[in-house]
């Protein structure tokens, strides 16, 4: 089924303070596709309006995902169609295991309309078997599993728990906002070969990597770069736009913008 | 004198000093015991009700309530070969009878009996209850664990548990109560006094899960010795109302307790703790982590308090304490006192939350694809994780699970 992820001048507030003020985006499946742009531009208030945050409220556009406006649906249809967000500053749950948070995830993903859960629900053995092989793979020490989502975990550990939710979970659209951020050099790269390695197994998912900074993008290479600037998006390229962007600063960007502008 | 059931005493109002001494005669007490009911029984008709702001009693008809007789309602589970190292676990009525000088060196030493009206009477007329004795140096690893039911309706049960670990000893206490729902009223007046020697360590582990209609109006005490540990993890979930004081006195130096309780009231129940920790020898260490969830227009009250005497030095204290409203009309009432009588305090504090379930947290879960109802689950759950963590029967932690899960 054609999985692009398709935003149409999305206009998106934060109680009252316009911050999405007509978003035109087109993500393809099989596509990394990298979205920079200064603080403040909005690049969190997408990541976060397209998985279905209650804190942001939709003005006008619509998002097409998989045939439907996803903006009709809930967080949690959302993600059951296959979209995942990974967070920037992931929330912990007191009280839930890595490892019962992960299989309830993927129990709900493949529950059946009018199927008992407990038929659908994947065999423990399957479960165990996955979990260790995904977690050896992206480095996370098993006893995570054991541990409580996210509560006392470094920022570091964070990341890589939410990319082992991705590889658990195997979304078609993942959107990571800002992974990078609060990143030193070798968990960016164990973060990065994550991504990477599941997007060779899964080459239809689309990415959409949100970041400020270059850096990530040495890891993750993207097909696409779009800017997005005070709420929409300004310029879209290729990988160099990336390069460019990191020798000359969003500054010639804006320069750009605004004197196109006054034509 | 109206017959009564051979297995229950007249209804409350048709009860008198004779027939108090005369019932503890019968039984084959020691004159000591039968006499400290009376004057408990004395005390009893000429106190006033107690007036608790947050317990409402106006409802119980307490008259026609019938006390139970003998110790009917006492189960005691346990493995019998571990009598061979000096370990009692028998009721308190037997060991009344059996071990008469170790228990008179204990009982009534921890609670008093006479704190108010409800004490007394429970001073009078207890039948139920365990008496567990751990000799010095003795290491018990199973749990022992005592089970407290009621018959029904119009009943009254007052269980007393004397604890007693010598120094150096070690147990885990599972105090159960439990009952299916009662057609009307039933009084539940249970008491428990711990002592622990030097060095002990107890896990005590008291979980209530009376059903509709009964009031329990209940006092726990634990004094702990030198260098003794107490870990303590309550669950309260039945019940029509609940009235429990508990008392943790870190006695010796270096005594410590971590305690943690986990409350859920849902429909129109009323569940309070009034949990004190007391801080008198050096360098006694107390954590406290009680978690309440309230729903429909329940109503839950933690009215704790840390006390950190005049001559104890080096404390270090926290309490912290957290509760979750699912529903807009549920109620709690957090009032955590601080008291210290020194400046010789390593640390103490106290945090106290209370609100909705996270927003944030519920994203987090709707967005890995778990629907609302079932991200609520797991978060109430996961809310009451550490203090059923702390359950040492697994059959008992599934039992509260399902409990909790049924309120949810």
């Amino acid at each position: 089924m054609n999985s692009e992820l398709v935003i149409k001048d999305l206009r998106v507030n934060i109680e009252d303070k316009e911050i999405l003020k007509g978003v035109n985006l087109t993500v393809r499946p099989g596509a990394i596709h990298a979205i920079m742009g200064p603080n403040g531009s909005g690049k969190s208030t997408l990541a976060y309006t397209i998985a279905g945050h209650p804190g942001y409220t939709v003005t006008g556009g619509e998002i097409w995902y998989k045939g439907q406006n996803i903006l009709e649906l809930e967080a949690d249809e959302r993600a059951k169609l296959g979209l995942f967000l990974a967070f920037q500053y992931p929330v912990s749950i007191p009280g839930v295991t890595v490892a019962n948070f992960l299989r309830a995830a993927i129990n709900a993903q493949r529950a059946e309309e009018g199927k008992d859960p407990k038929e659908t629900a994947i065999p423990m053995a399957q479960f165990r078997k996955e979990i260790r092989e995904k977690m050896a793979q992206l480095g996370v020490d098993e006893a995570f599993a054991r541990r409580y989502l996210n509560e006392g975990f470094s920022g570091g550990e964070k990341k890589r728990i939410e990319i082992l939710q991705m590889a658990m979970l195997k979304p078609t659209m993942a959107v990571m906002d800002e992974t990078d951020s609060g990143l030193d050099i070798d968990a960016l790269r164990v973060v990065s070969q994550g991504v990477n390695a599941l997007y060779e197994t899964n080459p239809e998912m689309g990415v959409l990597v949100i970041t400020h900074y270059q850096r990530l993008l040495n890891y993750i290479k993207p097909h696409f770069v779009s800017v997005v600037m005070d709420g929409r998006v300004v310029r879209e390229g290729g990988p160099e736009l990336a390069l460019e962007l990191e020798e000359k600063g969003y500054d010639f960007i804006r320069e750009d913008v605004f004197s196109n502008a006054g034509q | 004198m109206p017959a009564s059931n051979a297995s229950t005493l007249p209804p409350l109002a048709e009860l008198s000093d004779a027939l108090i001494s005369e019932t503890s005669a019968l039984a084959g007490e020691p004159g000591w015991l039968g006499e400290s009911r009376v004057a408990a029984w004395r005390s009893f008709t000429q106190m006033a009700a107690p007036v608790w702001r947050r317990t409402d009693l106006t409802k119980l008809k307490a008259d026609g309530l019938m006390p139970s007789l003998g110790p009917q309602h006492t189960t005691v589970q346990w493995d019998e070969a571990l009598a061979a190292q000096g370990v009692v676990f028998t009721t308190l009525a037997a060991a009344v009878r059996d071990h008469e000088s170790l228990v008179r060196q204990h009982f009534g030493t921890v609670l008093d009996p006479l704190a108010h009206k409800f004490a007394a009477l429970h001073a009078a007329l207890w039948q139920d209850g365990v008496f567990l004795y751990v000799p010095k140096n003795v290491a018990v690893e199973a749990p022992l664990r005592a089970i407290f039911t009621l018959a029904g309706a119009g009943q009254l049960v007052a269980a007393h548990n004397l604890i007693v670990l010598e120094r150096g000893a070690s147990a885990t206490f599972i105090e159960e109560s439990v009952s299916e729902d009662v057609a009307g009223q039933a009084l539940a007046l249970p008491q428990t006094e711990v002592v622990l020697g030097d060095g002990a360590n107890l896990r005590y582990v008291p979980v209530q899960t009376w059903g509709r209609g009964v009031y329990q109006i209940g006092a726990q005490r634990v004094r702990v010795g030198r260098d003794a540990g107490l870990e303590w993890a309550a669950v309260n979930l039945g019940g029509t109302t609940q009235h429990t004081e508990a008392e943790t006195a870190l006695q010796g130096d270096g005594a410590h307790v971590t305690w943690k309780a986990a409350t859920f009231g849902i429909a129109e129940q009323q569940l309070l703790t009034a949990p004190w920790l007391r801080h008198i020898g050096a360098r006694t260490e107390g954590h406290m982590d009680f978690k309440t969830v309230v729903k429909d227009t329940a109503y839950a009250t933690f009215d704790g308090m840390i006390k950190i005497e005049h001559d104890s030095k080096a404390t270090v204290s926290r309490l912290e304490e957290h509760a979750l409203h699912l529903t807009p009309k549920a109620r709690s009432d957090s009032i955590p006192g601080l008291m210290i009588d020194t400046n010789d305090v390593a640390r103490a504090g106290h945090a106290s939350t209370s609100g909705e379930v996270d927003e944030e947290q519920l994203f987090y879960m709707l967005s890995r694809g778990i629907g609302r109802t079932d991200a609520i689950h797991m978060i109430v759950m996961g809310f009451f994780e550490p203090v059923l963590d702390k359950i040492p029967s697994e059959e008992l932690r599934e039992r509260v699970g399902f409990l909790i899960e049924g309120k949810i």
